[in-house]
């Protein structure tokens, strides 16, 4: 089987377990069998998600290629939805919470769903795309923007649940959902900082300068600053509950416009 | 730096206006712009505008060229377009303004903070998760030993003893390193920000175009235009370009050597990716032409079927089999037509043109002069290699500042600052104990911790006070 096949069956596999998820919330207590049987499902999928991803690149070895898969959007949409699988088991993990899991899990299956409009070969790479720098700062970047999106989930669920007190009794509580939203931030944010970092020495190497103001490094930049209100509005002027799950929220947009947006404006890198 | 319950900065900034109210009016202004360059709100507000303005940067395309604009657009919006350097904001004073403000700011908060850390670090905790007061029936020391020892099993660690007149505290602080986390963070900040200003004042940036086997140290700087000299001779033996089966391109590949006044000083390989740096200056592969064909390959057939193959250079006459006919390369095209890359050969017989045949890749027969049959193979195209050329002292400090930065968020995530001081007085013939305690994380669990040990360390005969 090749990486691309196994792609398609972890994609649809997310699918499936969401769904089995869900019945496990709704007919099961917290805590029960039946939830921590998905919760396992979730482990498996996600290790053979990981494993996929090793084998596209081994098999980019055998085509003589050898790289990381990590380089176009195809792989990069791969790698976010591992990263969002992983967020989401860690924070089952730790806050031993399943509302979170089940809005994540749709979020992953549309990254991965969305990836069957796209080239998936294996190309070969661009000179300048031909970095270590490159490979970490994909990596970190996805890792903070894995713990942002946990976040955005927690947000809206918070203020879903400040704003329609029917609501309330089926989500978790208002104080949980405020500490997951600012601890995947508090988690994400150092992750983003070095992807910037290693973003920036990797330019370094292949442009000669560490920072240009393209587009893409100035919404990064943005998306950075926005964050960094975040933690500051949280731990030094004590910001809690609906204003920061509305930064939470604001922040993630500021992610979503880097990742998709940026291409829609004026004068990107070309990359040689 | 004390979390998140209770800032520091809100107690410090209360003070001095309580300060101020007594004071003149003059040093209510300056306390107000003190509290400006110290307050998170601040700092909050100048995110705010630097997001806003490089929002703007991406939505405004950047280094147009001004006189395009002076013609189409209207001379208001063109004077506010000078005045406000839209076209070039990222390098627009008011942009440094704002980046100067902000380290101001930070610089600001970081002078007012750091003095209070030698107190936190001795375990000062006048605001934290704990603090209670008890009184125990039994004397100072036998209290002190019983928890000396219980709190010292908590803390995994042994109290500094601090005996002052009447007063005797025990103090326990674990991870004292994370009080350095913040602030390690702030001052990455700033050596970023002053690493990018060097850069902009001192740095420079630029472009050469070199062919192969030409040595030049003349460059155009950008984004001026102007001509600048390299305090070295850049020499480029060759510019190798290697494909991919697909015909990706996989490497671009400069070998030159420096000259530093005729003498070779370092040489080596630039591709991109890799760039290479002498005396501070670094060259990296930017971009390459072909300006050129260094020779053509041709195969050539005789009349006794011996086929040979031959390179051929511009301007070099080759005898063709027989002896009689020379060739010599005339134009080159490089494949704008379907027949592919081809030449066109003069022939010349006794030194005179005899005639002209041209020769394709793709021709399926190959071209006749007399006897001979010549075809096309392809061809050594000769390149010239575009090299970008960076000066930036300011480097060192962005790097270092990076260091520091990841350095104070390793501190501050992996690192739990929590302390506990206990104060033994004596009063109305009993032992007065003040207990206060923090922890970072886990704030409740610490409390229980430190409230449970206590209690069962003294046992009955104390109680609440
Ligand atoms: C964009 C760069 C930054 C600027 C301009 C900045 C500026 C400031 C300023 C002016 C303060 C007020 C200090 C005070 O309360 O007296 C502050 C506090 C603080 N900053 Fe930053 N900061 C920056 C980045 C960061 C980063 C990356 C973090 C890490 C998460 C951080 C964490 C904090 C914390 C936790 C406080 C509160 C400290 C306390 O109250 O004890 N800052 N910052």
């Amino acid at each position: 089987m090749t990486s691309i096949e196994l792609i398609t069956y972890v994609t649809f596999s997310y699918l499936i377990c969401a769904v089995v998820y869900l019945l496990a919330c709704i007919s099961t207590e917290q805590e029960s069998g039946f939830r921590s049987g998905a919760l396992g499902l979730l482990i498996i999928i996600w290790c053979v998600h990981t494993f996929a991803i090793g084998l596209r690149w081994v098999e980019s070895y055998q085509m003589g290629i050898g790289r990381a898969p990590l380089s176009n959007l195809y792989e990069s949409l791969v790698f976010f939805s591992w990263c969002i699988g992983l967020g989401l088991i860690l924070v089952r993990m730790k806050f031993r919470t399943d509302i979170v899991v089940l809005i994540g899990l749709p979020v992953a299956f549309i990254a991965l769903a969305s990836t069957s409009l796209l080239d998936p070969t294996i190309k070969p790479l661009i000179p300048a795309l031909q970095s270590n720098w490159l490979v970490a700062h994909v990596v970190t970047c996805f890792l903070g923007y894995a713990g942002f999106a946990v976040s955005f989930v927690a947000a809206c669920l918070y203020l879903v649940s400040r704003g329609f007190n029917s609501l309330e009794p089926y989500l978790p509580n208002q104080r949980l959902l405020d500490e997951i939203v600012y601890k995947s931030i508090l988690a994400g944010f150092p992750m983003l900082t070095i992807g910037i970092i290693t973003g920036a020495a990797w330019a370094d190497y292949a442009w000669g300068s560490y920072w240009s103001w393209d587009p893409k490094e100035t919404w990064s930049l943005i998306t950075w600053m926005v964050y960094s209100m975040f933690l500051h509005a949280r731990l030094a002027r004590n910001w809690k509950g609906r204003r920061t799950a509305a930064l939470s929220v604001v922040g993630f947009g500021a992610v979503l416009f880097t990742y998709f947006g940026v291409n829609y404006l004026p004068g990107l890198h070309s990359y040689f | 730096m004390n979390h998140p319950k209770g800032p520091i900065l809100d107690g410090s900034m209360v003070d001095s206006r309580i300060k101020d109210e007594g004071a003149g009016k003059e040093q209510s202004v300056l306390s107000d712009i003190v509290s400006f360059f110290t307050s998170v709100r601040t700092t909050i507000v100048i995110l705010c505008c630097l997001a806003i303005a490089s929002i703007l940067g991406t939505i405004i395309p950047q280094n147009i060229n001004l006189e395009d604009l002076r013609r189409t657009a209207s001379p208001f919006y063109f004077r506010i377009v000078v005045i406000l350097d839209l076209h070039n904001l990222y390098r627009s004073w008011w942009f440094i303004v704002l980046l100067l403000l902000l380290t101001s700011n930070l610089l600001g908060c970081l002078l007012q903070r750091l003095p209070k850390i030698p107190k936190e670090w001795r375990g000062a905790a006048d605001k934290g998760s704990v603090s209670f007061h008890r009184s125990d029936s039994r004397p100072i020391h036998e209290v002190k030993g019983m928890l000396t020892e219980s709190v010292s099993k908590l803390m995994n660690k042994n109290p500094t003893v601090v005996e002052g007149g009447e007063a005797t505290e025990l103090v326990w602080v674990k991870h004292r390193i994370f009080l350095l986390g913040f602030p390690l963070i702030h001052i990455a900040i700033i050596v970023i920000l002053v690493g990018g200003l060097i850069g902009l004042l001192y740095g420079f940036k630029g472009n050469i175009q070199l062919r192969e086997g030409e040595v030049g140290n003349r460059f155009v700087l950008y984004p001026s235009g102007a001509i600048a000299t390299l305090p070295f001779d850049i020499a480029v033996d060759s510019f190798t370009l290697t494909r991919y089966e697909t015909g990706q391109p996989k490497e671009y590949r400069s070998d030159v050597v420096i000259l530093k006044d005729g003498k070779e000083e370092l040489k080596g390989p630039i591709r991109v990716n890799q760039p290479m740096t002498f005396e501070g200056i670094s060259l990296y592969q930017a971009n390459y032409q072909v300006v050129g064909v260094k020779h053509v390959r041709l195969s050539v057939k005789g009349v006794d079927g011996a086929e040979e193959e031959i390179n051929i250079r511009p301007g070099e006459s080759i005898p063709l089999p027989g002896g009689e006919l020379q060739i010599k390369l005339a134009s080159l095209d490089p494949g704008t037509t379907s027949r592919g890359a081809g030449v066109e050969i003069d022939v010349e017989r006794a030194g005179k043109q005899d005639r002209v045949v041209k020769v394709f890749r793709n021709d399926s027969d190959p071209a006749k002069v007399e006897d001979a049959k010549i075809r096309f193979l392809g061809y050594e195209p000769l390149y010239a290699t575009g090299l970008q050329i960076g000066y930036d002292p300011g480097t060192v400090f962005v790097w270092s500042g990076c260091g520091l930065l990841i350095a104070g968020f390793v501190i501050i995530l992996f690192t739990n600052l929590s302390a506990v001081s206990i104060r033994l007085t004596q009063g109305d013939g009993r032992t007065k104990i003040r207990v206060h305690g923090r922890s970072r994380r886990d704030r409740a669990q610490f409390r229980e911790q430190v409230e449970a040990t206590i209690r069962e360390s003294l046992g009955k005969s104390s109680s609440g006070a």
